[in-house]
């Protein structure tokens, strides 16, 4: 290296547990990040494709089939008074995937009284008393089976809904509501565990298998010791 | 692979939402008990919590049938405690 040359940048180095290779986190913190954002890509970013697309496939895959048992309805974000969504707090650990949640709900509630996607995908559930434009009243109204025209007072320039969607909800998908929010809130809290790995590297094992290891090698070394010859 | 896989399940997340209200929900409510659908739940648990304590794909491998038979075992008595309590009542 020469006199002028620049000083390398530290490089955040894991072990791995299983061989005492390193690990190189790259830039650890970014990692993280993208880890949130899209389950397994920090782990991609850092080279690790086989944890990386293993975590993007189980955690996605749950977090969709949440979302299909749920009916589309069980990632929402609400924090009206009387359906306050804690569940949302754990499934926004899945990341990018749970955000649209947050759009629709801020859409919902601002000036405009609907949400961005129409078809009302990851909306919050209307409340009794609830004002929301009349194009989504009307989109409601045409596409819900369970939502009739008459079940908005006409408030110009928007409408008040007069019935409870999250019963409705609960009505039509029965158990499944809670089955979709559980998959999907799962899928949330285990990528935290995922970020960690992109941020820090693999956990190592436990003390037990600390302890197999030490006598599994003291067992080696004394029969090794047995089997050589006297010098 | 990995970007193939993420692309078509963010499509069908998002622009299908009436992909999600299907026939075969109804036909499986009232067939297939609640209790099975977390069998899948602790395979994911045993396979992130695996993963995330080894590097090497066969350590992963043993590590989640371990943690698959702890976490499930765990359960399963605490499922026998309830059932047996429901018995006895």
């Amino acid at each position: 290296m020469g006199r002028n040359a620049e000083p390398q940048p530290s490089r955040i180095v894991a072990i791995s547990p299983d061989d005492g290779s390193a690990i190189d986190l790259r830039n650890a913190a970014f990692a993280a990040v993208l880890s949130w954002a899209v389950p397994g890509l920090g782990q991609l970013y850092q080279g690790r494709t086989t944890k990386g697309s293993l975590f993007m496939a189980a955690i996605l895959t749950t977090f969709v089939l949440g979302l299909w048992l749920g009916g589309g309805k069980v990632v929402y974000a609400s924090w009206k008074p009387g359906d306050t969504r804690w569940a949302f707090v754990c499934q926004a650990g899945a990341g990018l995937v749970a955000m649209p949640a947050v759009v629709q709900s801020a859409k919902l509630l601002g000036p405009a009284r609907q949400p961005l996607l129409l078809n009302g995908f990851m909306a919050p559930p209307l409340a009794p008393g609830q004002y929301v434009s009349r194009s989504y009243a009307d989109r409601l109204a045409r596409h819900d089976a369970d939502i009739r025209p008459d079940d908005f007072f006409d408030k110009p320039p928007l409408k008040q809904f007069r019935r409870d969607q999250l019963a409705q909800w609960h009505r039509q998908l029965g158990k499944f509501f809670e089955i979709g929010t559980l998959y999907t809130m799962l899928a949330g809290m285990l990528n935290l565990l995922v970020i960690y790995d992109a941020w820090a590297g693999p956990l190592g094992p436990s003390e037990d298998e600390k302890k197999r290891r030490a006598a599994e090698s003291a067992t080696t070394t004394v029969s090794t010791a047995a089997t050589q010859p006297a010098s | 692979m990995e970007a193939t896989t993420t692309l078509t399940l963010t499509t069908v997340m998002v622009i299908s939402p009436w992909l999600f209200e299907t026939p075969l929900l109804g036909s499986l409510a009232g067939r297939v008990p609640g209790i099975f659908f977390g069998l899948p739940l602790v395979a994911l648990a045993s396979l992130i919590f695996a993963a995330t304590h080894h590097e090497d794909p066969a350590q992963i491998r043993l590590a989640t049938v371990h943690w698959t038979v702890w976490l499930g075992g765990m359960l399963g008595m605490v499922l026998a405690a309830v059932l047996l309590l429901g018995w006895l009542q």
